[in-house]
């Protein structure tokens, strides 16, 4: 099982001095994220689950615990590792797809394949999410939906290990919020990437394959899914 | 291409106005630092190579006889290394239109080899001993249109002589030509240098076997000691009639031509390090806010994998290329402009070994200057990028806190302001920095702005306080000897004079402990209405009937003041030394002289009733009646010299211009990028505003209310700062020679604000199309550019 595991975090915490208040947002989090594996995070707003996933991510530091890759501490990195971690390790999708509004969607993916070595084949990674005959727009010239697979696709064609997805549909409709699942999904497969999902959109927790929720910091209850549904299914 | 790059260069093409702005500010100090500092070097280079090839005099001496073998005992003083005497006299030279005054300075040369201010022969050749042949200084001849074979007719004691020019020359001793130090400027059609062969001056001036001037130079270990040597000489001398003895750094030329590249220099550096200060300031603000709006961008570039010195970098690129756009551009631009430069200081000065050619080596020095300011101050505004994390950059950003102003304080007075106008005053408040910087980029420009209004009132106040206050005569005539008092009256009878009056203007050395000037003392009657002394403050005094009155410079380099006593020697061989009062000191700006009364004068030369010149009232132009009368060396009209100045009006109206639109170009970069910074910053703000009923031009009078209260505010703190600058360079300016009045008419101050104004509404008026171009619905949606 152990050569399974992708990411680990042990005992995780994240405490925040709010002037005389300390703000615990992640107390003693273990968790374990599969090789492969699509996982949701789910817990409403203020449960901890992006700062959670920042810190997954080599995004933030936790006050206390250990996060490890592949076996190896990410814990301690300096700038510089933790940067190395980002870049060759971790694909991010952010809520609101914080694309480059000077850059095409083909550009905004080659910004981040420029720093990889063993980055995917561009136009290839756009075909698979749609873009195919979109990629020479800019972000002004498209639709939420649209920016949205460009952010997949520049986590995706990274070729890193995991994609770490923070409340992809929360800027979306129902209609391409699914749309954007089934992508993950796909990708999910067919790269045979890791992907971790962030919500508060329980109903999207059905097409994992394991749901961690979350509430007040702290994980209440790790569910393994026997029989994920397609996404097309969902409804909320 | 990297997308980093491409995202930069699409950065600056949506902020064209911008960049562009920046790039002007950068060229306009590239190109001053390179024309002027690479003039300023070669002409150093070029003016003392020239002198070493041409064996530059370091000490001139004025005296009235002295005998050749007594100017060779002048070698036995240790440090001198060779001396020359010569024979300089200024006469009046015939020319075709009688009504035109043409006064030449004739010089003797000695015509041997190896001689001291050797003649650089630019075309032809010097004057051949036996022959009347002449060289004539290379300004005179373009000024009067000379060939050679000409022939140029010297009027000397009342014989007219006919010499044919046989050469165009330069001489190290004039450079810069000036007939004397009232002159200032030159007059090459009027005035100039024509060399002769030696035994011609001698028999043509009475001088066999003697001279009144000499030229010493020191070996090479003693030049520190030029003063102690030209001391010694002037002991020695003292029974020849030393009327001046002139070391290399007092030398007239010289020192206009020291000065001349030493204002290059200070020019070059000050406005080079204004200009790269304002542009780093504005670029550091601009960065610092770019970078503030890209605080998400940031954080997902560093999500993405970029580490902190690409993401640096990639802002630092921004500043980078303001400087190398301005730079390369600055460079070419330099070159006409140098070209320019380098072609009127042709004109004026007579450097032959000045080619004014390109360096190479500045191009480089420039480039460097300007990325290095420019790199400099991209870290710094966009330093904030290191501590940007990339899961905070994530969170909203917390709001500004705001809190009251002390204005608030006065509850009658804020409660009496309009929304809009608390608005404004609220968000000056919340961006101090900035709105100090704003109001002090206005108060540079007013300041750099009234700089050349004042320079351009400059000749009108000099010529008012000097010869309308001061000297109040039309023509002051200089006669070749002393003649009695009553050959005035014949003057009367030759032409239309409505008031004469006598004056006696000798060489006195006036000394004040160790401190010593050798000056032209005037002595005119005590109820003179030729002259209208006046004090620093302006008080008007008359001359005192025992006692002597110094004009401002002198009494500053003797260290004296009123009421101090002060030895007067007369120059002339066999007078005794004498000790007299300062009763007064008085302003005069052209030249340094001493006055006192006429009848005084005669009891220090122990002689009565003669007179070395005379001084006019007159409406009539009296050059053609008196210019061929016997013993009148010189006359002088104060329209001439008016005209003269005239003459350099294109000059001096062309260089006021440039530095107005420096000033220009300093308001409009400060101006326009601060409101754009500002716009930019409040989008979010506007946009509300917009969607509670603002319309686009209520938005734009909120930004314009700003500015004009920054504009009202920096005038103000303009003023004493263009005072202190148009202070400072009058004080910097001024020299053994002349100095400038201090006097800045209020017109200055109005004009200049105004013209402030209109720099600050183009600026304005450029903004309004990024106001009205906002998309606010946009602004509203959008998270990262």
């Amino acid at each position: 099982m152990s050569e399974n595991i992708l990411l680990k975090a042990e005992n995780l915490s994240k405490i925040y001095q709010m002037g005389e208040v300390t703000v615990a947002a992640v107390k003693n989090v273990d968790i374990e994220i599969v090789k492969g594996e699509f996982a949701v995070i789910l817990g409403p707003s203020g449960s901890g689950k992006s700062t959670l996933l920042n810190i997954l991510g080599g995004m933030d530091q936790p006050s206390e615990g250990n996060v490890m890759m592949n076996g190896e501490s990410i814990i301690g990195f300096n700038d510089k590792k933790l940067t190395a971690y980002r870049r060759d390790k971790v694909g991010f999708v952010f809520q609101f797809y914080n694309l480059m509004g000077t850059l095409t969607a083909r550009e905004n993916v080659e910004l981040a394949t420029e720093l990889c070595k063993d980055a995917l084949d561009i136009d290839e990674v756009l075909e698979t999410v749609g873009l195919g005959d979109r990629k020479d727009h800019f972000p002004s010239q498209m639709s939420g939906g649209e920016q949205q697979r460009v952010a997949i696709a520049r986590a995706v064609a990274k070729n890193a290990d995991l994609l770490l997805c923070d409340e992809p549909t929360g800027a979306l409709d129902f209609e391409t919020g699914i749309k954007i699942l089934a992508l993950l999904r796909d990708i999910n497969k067919k790269y045979k990437k890791t992907v971790v999902i962030i919500t508060h959109n329980v109903p999207i927790g059905d097409m994992a394959d394991r749901v961690i929720k979350m509430r007040s910091g702290e994980i209440i209850e790790i569910k393994e899914n026997e029989n994920p549904i397609d996404p097309e299914r969902i409804v909320w | 291409m990297k997308k980093l790059d491409k995202r930069l260069i699409r950065t600056i093409g949506h902020s064209k106005g911008q960049f562009i702005s920046l790039v002007v500010v950068v060229i306009v100090a590239l190109i001053v630092y390179v024309s002027f500092s690479m003039i300023a070097e070669q002409m150093y280079n070029s003016i003392f190579q020239y002198y070493r090839e041409t064996n530059f005099a370091h000490i001139f001496v004025d005296v009235s006889r002295i005998p050749g073998n007594s100017v060779d005992e002048l070698l036995e003083i240790e440090g001198v290394d060779q001396v020359q005497g010569r024979i300089i006299f200024d006469v009046p030279l015939r020319v075709e239109d009688p009504n035109e005054k043409v006064n030449a300075r004739i010089i003797s040369d000695p015509g041997t080899e190896d001689q001291i201010n050797s003649l650089f022969i630019l075309e032809g050749e010097g004057p051949s001993p036996g022959t009347r042949t002449t060289a004539v200084l290379k300004q005179f001849f373009v000024g009067r249109d000379m060939k050679f074979g000409d022939t140029i007719r010297p009027y000397i004691g009342g014989t007219e002589y006919s010499l044919q020019v046989v050469g165009e020359v330069g001489s190290p001793e004039y450079i810069y030509l000036m007939e004397n130090e009232q002159t200032l400027l030159p007059d090459e059609k009027g005035f100039g240098v024509i060399y002769v062969p030696e035994e011609f001056a001698q028999s043509a001036f009475g001088f066999q076997g003697s001279y009144n001037n000499i030229v010493v130079t020191v070996d090479e270990g003693h030049e520190n000691r030029v003063d102690i040597i030209a001391d010694e000489i002037e002991d020695r001398l003292d029974r020849f009639g030393v009327r001046s003895v002139i070391t290399r750094e007092n030398h007239m030329s010289h020192s206009v031509m020291i000065q001349e590249v030493d204002s290059l220099e200070m020019m070059s550096t000050s406005i080079t390090i204004m200009f790269l200060f304002v542009a780093a300031v504005i670029i550091s603000i601009m960065l610092s806010r770019i970078v503030r709006k890209d605080r998400i961008a940031i954080g997902v570039l560093k999500g993405l994998g970029y580490d902190n010195k690409q993401i640096l970098m990639h802002y630092v690129k921004y500043s980078l290329a303001i400087g190398l756009v301005g730079s390369i551009l600055g460079v070419l631009l330099s070159i006409p402009v140098a070209d320019m430069l380098s072609g009127v200081y042709i004109q004026y000065m007579n450097i032959p070994l000045f080619t004014g050619a390109f360096d190479i080596r500045y191009l480089f020095y420039g480039t460097l200057l300007t990325s290095v300011f420019c790199i400099a101050s991209g870290v710094f505004g966009a330093r904030s990028v290191l501590k940007i994390t990339p899961a905070d950059a994530m969170r909203p950003e917390t709001p500004k806190a705001g809190s009251r102003m002390w204005i608030e304080g006065f509850k009658a007075l804020w409660q009496r302001l309009t929304f809009s106008w608390k608005m404004v005053l609220r968000n000056i408040s919340r961006t101090k920095r900035r709105a100090f910087f704003l109001i002090l980029g206005i108060a540079l420009t007013y300041a750099v702005t009234m700089l050349p209004v004042f320079m351009s009132t400059i000749w009108n106040t000099l010529f008012d306080r000097q010869y309308s206050q001061l000297q109040k005569m039309d023509y002051s005539i200089d006669f070749n000897i002393p003649v009695e008092r009553n050959a005035l009256l014949e003057l009367q009878q030759l032409t239309d004079i409505e008031f004469i009056e006598p004056k006696v203007e000798l060489p006195f050395e006036l000394v004040e402990g160790w401190r010593k000037e050798t000056i032209n003392v005037i002595g005119v009657q005590r109820d003179t209405i030729m002259y209208g002394f006046r004090t620093a403050s302006g008080r008007q005094i008359e001359l005192p009937s025992k006692g002597i009155v110094l004009t401002d410079i002198l009494a500053r380099q003797l260290q004296v003041q009123a009421g101090d006593t002060i030895q007067i020697n007369s120059v002339l061989p066999g007078k005794s030394d004498k000790t007299i009062q300062v009763k007064a000191v008085v302003e005069q700006y052209f030249g340094k002289n001493a006055y006192m009364d006429i009848e005084q004068m005669y009891d220090i030369l122990e002689e009565r009733d003669i007179a070395t010149g005379a001084l006019l009232m007159t409406e009539a132009d009296v050059v053609p009646d008196l210019k061929d009368v016997k013993n009148i060396r010189g006359i002088n009209s104060v329209q001439d010299m008016r005209d003269a100045i005239m003459e350099y009006m294109d000059l001096i109206i062309a260089s006021m211009g440039s530095m107005m639109i420096f000033g220009g170009v300093i308001g409009f970069a400060i101006v326009y990028n601060i409101t754009i910074v500002s716009i930019s910053e409040r989008m979010m703000e506007f946009s509300s505003l917009r969607v509670l009923g603002f319309d686009k031009k209520d938005i734009f009078r909120l930004v314009t209310r700003e500015n004009a209260l920054m504009t009202v505010f920096g005038i103000i703190l303009g003023v004493p700062l263009g005072y202190s600058i148009c202070v400072g360079l009058v004080d910097y300016v001024s020299t053994d020679m002349y100095t400038i009045p201090a006097v800045i008419e209020p017109f200055v101050y109005v004009y200049s604000a105004a013209a402030t104004l209109v720099f600050v509404f183009v600026a304005q008026l450029a903004t309004y199309r990024k106001i009205t171009n906002l998309n606010f619905i946009d602004a509203l949606k959008n998270r990262i550019s």
